[in-house]
């Protein structure tokens, strides 16, 4: 297995090398630079160009992805050039925000999805299983900036139950208890809205899975010993019927620095989504390329991640 | 199968029922928004922007301090760069306003009086300038302003390594502040301190530009006992100095800084006009989709940048008052006439382009129905433009101009006159020589109305005979269009666009022989002789100045290669707790601040 794995980390190292030799040409390819935003009739096009000269933007794209490529090899992957500070100072921050509220989403998808997945399977074509998936139909249905800004009117401004923009109340001193809380606080609204339109895949995959495994024999042999169903639900449908979950989770893992550019803008909750939507309209080439390098190694590292629990879960998978 | 389609006809049905509810709902909205609304309300749904009054000045007793709660509509964080001499975001600056390092004070023509923190005189026979700090003025941090801190941003703009946008043709007017930026000299020679409290500044030529900060003339301080020791290249724009501490000479002082969500500011006690009556400011992002309801439910005292276009979310509203002020920026259509010549840097007008006919400009401005524009899209709040400048600058804007108003027939007569014809008889004219005649137009992506209004424009222009194409065949976005536009693209004949003004109203910068933002390309003698004048030694007496402004306003209106299209109203929403704020552009950055006082603890909802 290790070997395998070594192998697999070899491989990306290509992988990566042509991802990031396409992004960087097709960056320079868009229309515009970051200084395009600048005008107005009170800057000086000259001092534009100056500082287009300065950034290197006028050299062979060759000569710019070289340096670019070797900078970022020893970990320097430049300054952004519309917030002007380290790109990976930035994504640090960003990136932990959208982290926090991704794993919090990930919590309350299971929270939801796994109880409902079960009861939708063993309880086949009841009433409950039926509402069940109706709910994950229509949650599976409703886009993502309607649900966001329903609940941020009812939540937020009418019953004012949860805060409504930002990642923490300005007034908490960092590292109090009221800035843990007010951080977790403000987390709770879009972490919720994100996991009820999550829940969809893993409802409808557990469910099936359980159906399936009704007719198992070793559920038939378990019955005929007299193993109560409650038992057997929770010892061996259950545990079988999760494999398929597990196979999401490394992507799962990896995902949780992706966020959401609509729960980002709706909920004004400064993540990545936010972050990489912007960098591109703004022409941040190196806020562009690092991003997309990062999401191109995370989703390599996820199916890698997905292929080792599988192994880990089910004895009957190897990799080699 | 069976099942599968009973399924979805029951998730359909429950759809329908959710979507009949939703309808319901609004329509019960509308009419409760109606009855609340009948009283005020014309029967045109149009705003008059002359009613929106720029002061709120609520009766009732005041609470002793209280925490005002400022709501900055936007959909991405804001930057945190809290320099005037770094930032180059409009939301720091927004920002940047409660606690500003503003020196001088303007008046309604945003030219410099003598009530701020500095005085200016202009020796113009010398070419000098002397700045002088009135009275015993503190930073925030209770250090005293010095005459350092007056040279100090100079230095920091004209530096080597200095990344913004500043260092410009304006700032090179400073003499030895080239020689400074090339490395070539310690200090800027032009500039002295005369003693603890005085500098001045000698320039390569003085220009009635210089009252409305032109010339090179800095209006800034900068807390040199703070920056000193931090290296300009690449250090400054990072260090906390900048982003988490900044030290400040306005009615509030940076307190917290939660970097692109929010900001706690506090009364600055050593302000030089007194410590401000409110305790607390804090300004958060809000989205744009959520901001009217922010208001209506009394989140916030004050939004700043609000959408135009979202103010049907605040009328009605009985706890928000709605403040208006004319925004400084215009609206134009341009003709390319023209290119750029890079090498030698400057426009060349060519008097054979498809667009250089003058009674064919003024057809095209005469057949837009802007007025319609104005009040079926922007409810009132955009109106027709009848010049380059806009009204705020009272006294160079020339209201008698009357501009391109709606008029089809006149349109149809200019362009018979011009020769343009219908020669086969399928309602659109032909050129000239008879041939086929189609005009294409530039025009950027913006907000959701902009193709409604651009396709609004395009039958205009059909109704008269003209065929309006779109380059691209669709609306270009930002970036491309002034990459394309800048570039002289031949598929361009005239393009859509917008100025933000600043508050220097001189027109050298975008209508002169030099200048790469003179996007139509036209240049003429007699117009270099009058952008020359505006800014000639003479007009340093206001009244020659003002009546240059108006020389060139006419003429350019004449020439028709740039039409305004609109002028803009700006609306403020303002908790009706909030008493004396004031956002006059001739209060807007100083004197008012401090007066600020609440009635409740918390909003009106």
């Amino acid at each position: 297995m290790w070997k395998t794995i070594v192998r697999r980390v070899l491989v990306m190292i290509p992988q990566l090398f042509v991802l990031s030799l396409l992004i960087f040409i097709l960056a320079k390819l868009m229309p515009g630079d970051p200084f395009t935003g600048l005008i107005t009739p009170e800057t000086d096009p000259a001092r534009l160009e100056e500082l287009r000269i300065q950034a290197g933007f006028y050299d062979p794209w060759y000569v710019q992805y070289y340096h670019w490529i070797t900078n970022a090899f020893q970990g320097d992957f430049g300054r952004s050039y519309t917030y002007k500070i380290a790109v990976s100072t930035l994504i640090g921050e960003r990136g932990l925000n959208t982290f926090w509220l991704s794993l919090l989403s990930a919590i309350f998808v299971y929270l939801i999805a796994i109880p409902l997945g079960v009861l939708a399977g063993r309880y086949q074509d009841s009433l409950l299983d039926k509402s069940i998936t109706l709910y994950s139909f229509i949650s599976y249905a409703i886009p993502t900036f309607v649900l966001s800004l329903i609940f941020v009117f009812i939540f937020g401004y009418k019953l004012m139950w949860f805060p409504t923009s930002g990642t923490v109340d300005v007034g908490a001193d960092p590292g109090t208890m009221a800035y843990y809380w007010s951080k977790i606080y403000h987390l709770l609204l879009p972490a919720i809205t994100y996991a009820i339109l999550g829940t969809t895949a893993i409802i409808q995959y557990l469910r099936s899975e359980i159906i399936d495994a009704k007719t198992q024999d070793y559920v038939k042999t378990a019955r005929s010993k007299g193993v109560p169903m409650r038992k057997i639900y929770t010892r061996h449908i259950f545990r079988n019927s999760l494999l398929p979950i597990a196979a999401f989770l490394g992507f799962t893992i990896t995902g949780l620095l992706g966020g959401s550019i609509f729960i980002e803008t709706i909920f004004g909750f400064p993540g990545m989504g936010q972050l990489f939507i912007h960098s591109i309209m703004s022409r941040d080439y190196s806020v562009i390329t690092s991003l997309v390098m990062l999401y191109g190694f995370l989703t390599l590292l996820g199916s890698l991640l997905s292929d080792i629990i599988m192994s880990i879960v089910d004895p009957r998978i190897r990799i080699d | 199968m069976k099942k599968n389609w009973l399924l979805l006809s029951v998730v359909l049905a429950v759809m329908f029922v959710l979507a009949a509810c939703n309808n319901d709902g609004k329509d019960a909205a509308k009419t409760e928004d109606g009855k609340k609304d009948k009283p005020e309300q014309s029967e045109e749904n149009k705003v008059d922007t002359t009613t929106l009054p720029m002061e709120i000045t609520n009766e009732g007793d005041v609470i002793k301090g209280g925490t005002l709660r400022v709501g900055l509509v936007t959909d991405t964080p804001f930057k945190g760069i809290f320099s005037w001499e770094l930032y180059d975001d409009a939301y720091d600056s927004e920002i940047m306003k409660y606690t500003t390092n503003n020196l001088f004070a303007t008046d309604g023509d945003f030219l410099i009086t003598d009530k701020g923190i500095g005085k200016l005189d202009v020796d113009k026979d010398n070419k000098k300038a002397k700045i002088t700090i009135q009275g015993d003025v503190k930073w925030s941090d209770g250090q005293p302003l010095t005459a350092e801190d007056l040279i100090y941003p100079y230095e920091i703009i004209g530096h080597p390594d200095y990344e913004g946008v500043r260092y410009d043709d304006d700032f090179k007017n400073i003499v030895g502040a080239e020689e400074y930026h090339d490395g070539k000299a310690e200090t800027i020679s032009g500039i002295k301190k005369i003693d603890e409290k005085s500098i001045e500044i000698t320039f390569k030529k003085v220009s009635p530009a210089i009252y409305s900060g032109g010339d090179g003339l800095w209006g800034y301080a900068a807390p040199k006992h703070q920056l000193a020791s931090i290296p300009v290249k690449d250090a400054l724009i990072a260090s906390d100095a900048v982003r988490k501490n900044p030290v400040t000479l306005g009615a509030f002082k940076f307190d917290k800084i939660k970097n692109g969500e929010s900001v706690q500011l506090v009364a600055n006690e050593y302000y030089y006009q007194g410590k401000p009556k409110v305790d607390k400011v804090v300004i958060e992002v809000v989205p744009s989709s959520s901001i009217g309801e922010a208001m209506k439910s009394g989140k916030y005292d004050i939004a700043t940048s609000f959408p135009t276009n979202q103010y049907d979310s605040l009328k009605g509203l009985s706890n928000v008052a709605i403040l208006g002020r004319p925004e400084l920026a215009y609206s134009y259509l341009g003709f390319k006439v023209g290119k750029y010549d890079k090498a030698n840097r400057k426009n060349i007008f060519n008097e054979k382009s498809k667009m250089n006919d003058v009674n064919l400009r003024q057809a095209i401005g005469y057949a837009m129905d802007i007025e319609s524009v104005g009040e079926k899209f922007y409810q009132g709040l955009r109106v027709r433009a009848n010049s380059l400048i806009p009204p705020v600058f009272a006294s160079y804007y020339d209201g008698t101009l009357e501009g391109y108003h709606y008029d089809s027939e006149k349109a149809k007569e200019l362009l018979d006159k011009a020769g343009y014809k219908d020669v086969d008889g399928d309602g659109i004219r032909e050129d000239k020589d008879g041939k086929k005649f189609s005009i294409r137009l530039a025009a950027m992506a913006g907000s959701d109305t902009d193709e409604a209004i651009v396709e609004y424009y395009r039958q205009n222009w059909k109704e008269v005979g003209l065929d309006v194409q779109l380059t691209t065949g669709r609306l270009i976005e930002f970036n491309a269009f002034y990459d394309k536009v800048k570039a002289d693209d031949p598929e361009i004949d005239m393009f859509m666009a917008a100025w933000g003004t600043g508050t220097n109203p001189s027109p050298v910068g975008l209508y002169s022989e030099g200048a790469e933002f003179n996007m139509s390309r036209y240049v003429a003698a007699d117009l270099t002789t009058m952008l020359e004048d505006i800014d000639s030694a003479k007009a340093m007496d206001p009244k020659y100045r003002s009546e240059a402004f108006r020389t060139w306003q006419e003429y350019m209106s004449k020439t028709a290669t740039t039409i305004p299209t609109m002028f803009r109203t700006e609306i403020i929403p303002v908790n009706k707790r909030v008493k004396n704020y004031n956002v006059d552009y001739a209060n807007d950055t100083q004197d008012h601040l401090q007066t600020i006082e609440l009635t409740a603890d918390a909003p009106i909802k």
